[in-house]
């Protein structure tokens, strides 16, 4: 008997996107805004029965709380994502009701994925996510690049699946099963195994040495969807690596922690070599997102000291982040289409108030000055890992982010002290206004009162 | 609870800048904006006279304290208050801040009220950085003030404005990482952020050479001593001169004040172990920067370097860990925190007239601009440490107190004075006397809100100098706890 207690959420989704695909053909605005709806029921179901929904299996309270925070996250974020989407898409004459349809596949197979114990599930999760990801990336059929984003995403995401299901297999013929579980005496096959399973899964959160796609990918697909890759899906792939970490006990094993380390610290260092001399903003973002892939990843090593806390500090300052960046950019064009380069800020600061003083606030947070939130995020995992002895990689964090400030800063130097070149128009999103300046808000008062999300972290986490 | 002064100090000016960044810039003049700042950080100075009316000079420990939690799980709290070490600074700081206001209202046209929201920001933070006493949030603020200093550099300063605010940003960052990273350990460690609890707890021997290493680097970047002091003179040239004046005159000292704080109570061991190495590059920083001064062009760089001369004094004052050096280090940069910021002042009246800074562009501006050369005789005298002024009891104690450790070290010092005796007597003779060259008879002399400014700061450094007890009267007692 399957309990279907379990899958509401899922269930939730499905049913969404069944509607969704009836009533899209007739009406696609509302179909799209009916799903603003569905999420935001979603959110509050979460919140008041999410516990319930898994009560009845025999899985720790903290895994159930993580599933039920995660989920709430990725439904939050949803919300946002598709009251965002109008205008930008409008704008590339792209909009159609079947964007939203991907979006509501991928974030389903994020579900899945999220709250998967058994590795044949989380696969069925992954694919589905990454195959609604690399038709996002192709959505501009029109345009070259797009196209190129998409065949890139796909062919390197099959090879990384490939990885994957070899790993599961290899682990199954070793073990007899599926399940993500640790294991009492590791064979050389089951370490390989997993190590292949982790390579997978790095691919999918692009840290070095497997980011290789994320510039290329984040350039060519329309900006919106280079959001939702830059968030969501990132965010299911972290906290799924996040469980097998931690269920598999990978600190114990020592060749998987060695790669994990070395994962880390090239990804640290990658991350901010690369963005130093990018002239393309997307690209500077998706090598940026490398680093702070990179100090997640820190984070997931050191759980020990903290537990989930700094994890999920560190990962909702960094959505809203990067939430309130992309709203920046998705309100700004340029005269001959799309706005894509640095230098093409210039002088921001003369044209629009609160577009420029939200940007100082999203890339002082994102370098960790205080006085904004990134500052604790940065300093909450560092304490993590100084704790639990990682004293080597915190070196290389701090050194990597006093790097990352130069890249930041260039960018601040470009909209604060240069004159404007070319005219940029505004689109006058007012959704994507609200959404900035809020971002921008929140970034500077969690840093003054973060407690309200301290204690919904704890709370969800005692 | 009594009155919470100290938040209200760091709140006033953010408030400020608030109601400033809330108002429509359109229909104000650079004017309204300008007073209107002056209005606030003058407050802010009235507020901080009750520092030294109320303190309480017979008594240990901190005054004033406010407590509140901030992360209650991590044990990191909002615990600020100030002893006889901080306050002289802060109203160094709040009495510095009006006059750079003052000093920009006709230098500074465009973007008048983005510069007056950035300088009440950058007032309240370097006022948390003196008034905190939990590690967490003395880093916060240190760090938080680069973020307008950065900005203030870089939108109102010269040329090669770009290059100077990088340069002073990454520096100081990459310093101050590496404090961060030993403020985590302590605090993992000691299990508190609360700068008292941490001055009682002994660490590992090894471990402690580390940790003050890693405070070093902080520190010595922002005082600055010797071989980290690069991106000083560029900053200085670069900014505007009200920028060069609140660096001088307030930021250099920050660097200072750690030691004092943290460094020497925290690391008792490490301080006695590294004390020959401070020694050393401080005695290179004096007498190295004082020669380079000696052939500078530009008269902002040479007095640039002559900051770095200056804190070498100051660190090594610190170093001596006796009460008559730190005392006399104390003395020096507070002095220098005047003097200093005067003189950026000096050359800033006449780079407003003339636009240029170099040297010999200048000559006998003394038979147009008397008053001129008057307040700056006052400051050169003072800065090359004449009796009666400022400048000599901070160097005196210095170099008295380091006959105790060493007389090569005092032989050094000593160079030092000659050196900075020879160069600013050779700035000052060459601006200010010579041939009247044509094109310097246009320029008008000091208009009455100079004058005003000026006498405030000569007044001061004539008061230091001849009163020092003023100010050994409130340090005296704080600094006798923080010698090991």
């Amino acid at each position: 008997m399957i309990n279907l207690y379990l899958f509401i959420p899922e269930i939730f989704i499905l049913s969404l996107i069944l509607i969704t695909l009836c009533f899209g053909l007739f009406n696609k605005d509302r179909a799209i805004s009916l799903n603003t709806l569905g999420f935001f029921l979603l959110c509050i179901l979460l919140l008041n029965y999410g516990k319930d929904f898994y009560s009845s299996t025999k899985l720790p309270l903290n895994t159930i709380n993580l599933f039920v925070l995660s989920k709430i996250i990725l439904s939050i974020g949803t919300i946002v994502f598709i009251l965002l989407l109008k205008r930008p898409l409008k704008n590339e004459n792209l909009y159609r009701y079947e964007y939203v349809l991907f979006i509501l596949f991928a974030i389903l197979g994020s579900f899945v994925l999220i709250s998967s114990n058994n590795f044949l599930t989380a696969f069925i999760g992954l694919e589905l996510q990454s195959l609604s990801l690399y038709l996002m990336a192709a959505f501009n059929t029109k345009n070259l690049s797009s196209n190129e984003a998409g065949i890139k995403y796909f062919s390197l995401g099959a090879l990384s699946s490939g990885f994957l299901l070899f790993g599961i297999s290899m682990i199954y013929y070793d073990t007899g099963s599926f399940a993500i579980q640790s294991l009492d005496n590791f064979t050389a096959i089951s370490e390989i195994g997993l190590s292949l399973v982790l390579i997978s899964l790095f691919f999918k959160v692009s840290a070095a040495p497997f980011h290789i796609w994320t510039p290329d990918v984040y350039e060519g697909s329309p900006t919106i969807s280079t959001l939702f890759f830059a968030t969501l899906p990132k965010f299911a792939s972290l906290i799924f690596l996040f469980r097998v970490y931690q269920e598999i006990n990978i600190s114990d094993i020592k060749s998987l922690n060695y790669i994990f380390q070395m994962v880390c610290a090239i990804s640290l260092l990658v991350g901010v070599y690369g963005a130093i001399t990018q002239k393309v903003i997307k690209r500077l973002l998706a090598f940026s997102s490398i680093n702070h892939i990179g100090f997640l990843l820190l984070g997931i090593m050191s759980y020990q000291f903290m537990s989930e806390g700094t994890l999920f500090f560190y990962l909702i300052i960094y959505l809203i982040t990067t939430f309130g960046i992309f709203a920046v950019l998705l309100n700004l064009r340029t005269v001959d289409g799309e706005f894509t380069k640095i230098s093409q800020l210039n002088g921001l600061r003369f044209t629009s108030n609160s577009k420029s003083i939200s940007m100082l606030v999203f890339f002082f947070s994102l370098a960790g000055i205080p006085p904004f939130a990134g500052f604790f995020a940065k300093f909450f995992i560092l304490s993590a890992s100084i704790n639990d002895g990682f004293i080597f990689l915190s070196i290389i964090a701090v050194l990597s982010s006093v790097i990352a400030a130069f890249y930041y800063l260039t960018i601040i130097k470009n909209m604060f002290f240069n004159k404007s070149e070319i005219e940029l128009l505004d689109d006058n999103n007012k959704i994507g206004k609200v959404i900035f300046v809020s971002s921008g808000l929140i970034i500077t008062l969690f840093f003054i009162y973060p407690d309200p999300l301290i204690n919904l972290v704890d709370n969800l986490f005692k | 609870m009594s009155f919470p002064i100290l938040s209200l100090l760091i709140l006033t000016p953010i408030i400020g800048a608030l109601t400033l960044s809330l108002s429509s810039s359109k229909q104000l003049k650079n004017k309204t904006i300008f007073l209107s700042g002056l209005w606030i950080t003058t407050g802010e100075f009235l507020l901080s006279l009750l520092l030294p009316i109320f303190y309480d000079k017979s008594k240990n420990g901190y005054q004033f304290t406010e407590f509140h939690t901030w992360f209650d799980k991590f044990d990191i709290n909002y615990y600020v208050g100030v002893d006889g070490v901080s306050i002289p600074l802060i109203l160094l700081t709040t009495f510095l801040v009006p006059i750079c206001l003052l000093c920009s209202l006709n230098s500074i046209q465009n973007r008048a009220k983005e510069f007056v929201i950035y300088f009440l920001l950058l007032e309240s933070f370097i006022i948390g950085v003196f008034v905190s006493v939990d590690l967490v949030i003395f880093y916060v603020f240190f760090e938080a003030v680069l973020i307008p200093m950065f900005l203030i550099i870089g939108i109102w300063g010269g040329e090669n404005r770009l290059y100077a605010t990088f340069k002073f940003f990454l520096y100081t960052l990459a310093g101050s990482v590496l404090m961060l990273l030993a403020i985590i350990y302590i605090i993992s460690k000691v299990k508190s952020g609360n700068i008292e609890l941490i001055s009682d707890f002994t660490f590992d021997q090894q471990i402690e050479l580390i940790l003050f290493l890693c405070f070093f680097a902080s520190f010595a970047v922002k005082v600055p001593m010797f071989p980290f002091h690069t991106w000083l003179p560029d900053a200085h040239v670069q900014a505007p001169t009200s920028g060069s004046v609140i660096l001088a005159g307030v930021l250099l000292k920050l660097g200072a004040y750690g030691f004092i704080r943290l460094s020497l109570p925290f690391f008792e061991y490490a301080s006695i172990y590294f004390q020959p190495m401070i020694f050393a590059l401080s005695c290179v920083a004096i007498v190295y920067t004082s020669i380079v001064a000696l052939r500078q062009l530009d008269m902002k760089k040479m007095i640039a370097y002559s900051s770095v001369a200056h804190m070498g004094f100051v660190t090594i004052g610190i170093f001596t860990l006796t009460q008559d050096g730190i005392n006399g280090a104390y003395f020096q940069m507070i002095s220098h925190g005047v003097v200093s910021a005067a003189l950026f002042l000096i050359v800033g009246v006449v780079y407003e007239r003339h636009h240029t800074r170099i040297i010999s562009d200048y000559s006998g501006v003394t038979n147009v601009m008397p008053k001129y050369s008057f307040f700056f005789m006052i400051f050169m005298l003072s800065s090359v440490g004449l009796p009666g002024t400022s400048g000599f009891v901070g160097e005196f104690l210095v170099i008295m107190s380091t006959i105790s450790v060493s007389v090569y070290l005092t032989f050094f010092t000593a160079v030092g004075v000659i050196l900075g005796a020879s160069y600013m007597l050779l700035l000052y003779k060459n601006i200010n006397f010579g041939d009247l060259k044509s094109d310097i008879k246009q320029l008008a002399d000091l208009t009455n809100i100079e004058i005003f400014y000026f006498s405030c700061l000569a007044f001061l450094t004539m008061l230091l100098g001849i009163y020092p007890k003023l100010l050994f009267e409130m340090i005296n007692k704080s600094i006798s706890l923080s010698i090991i």
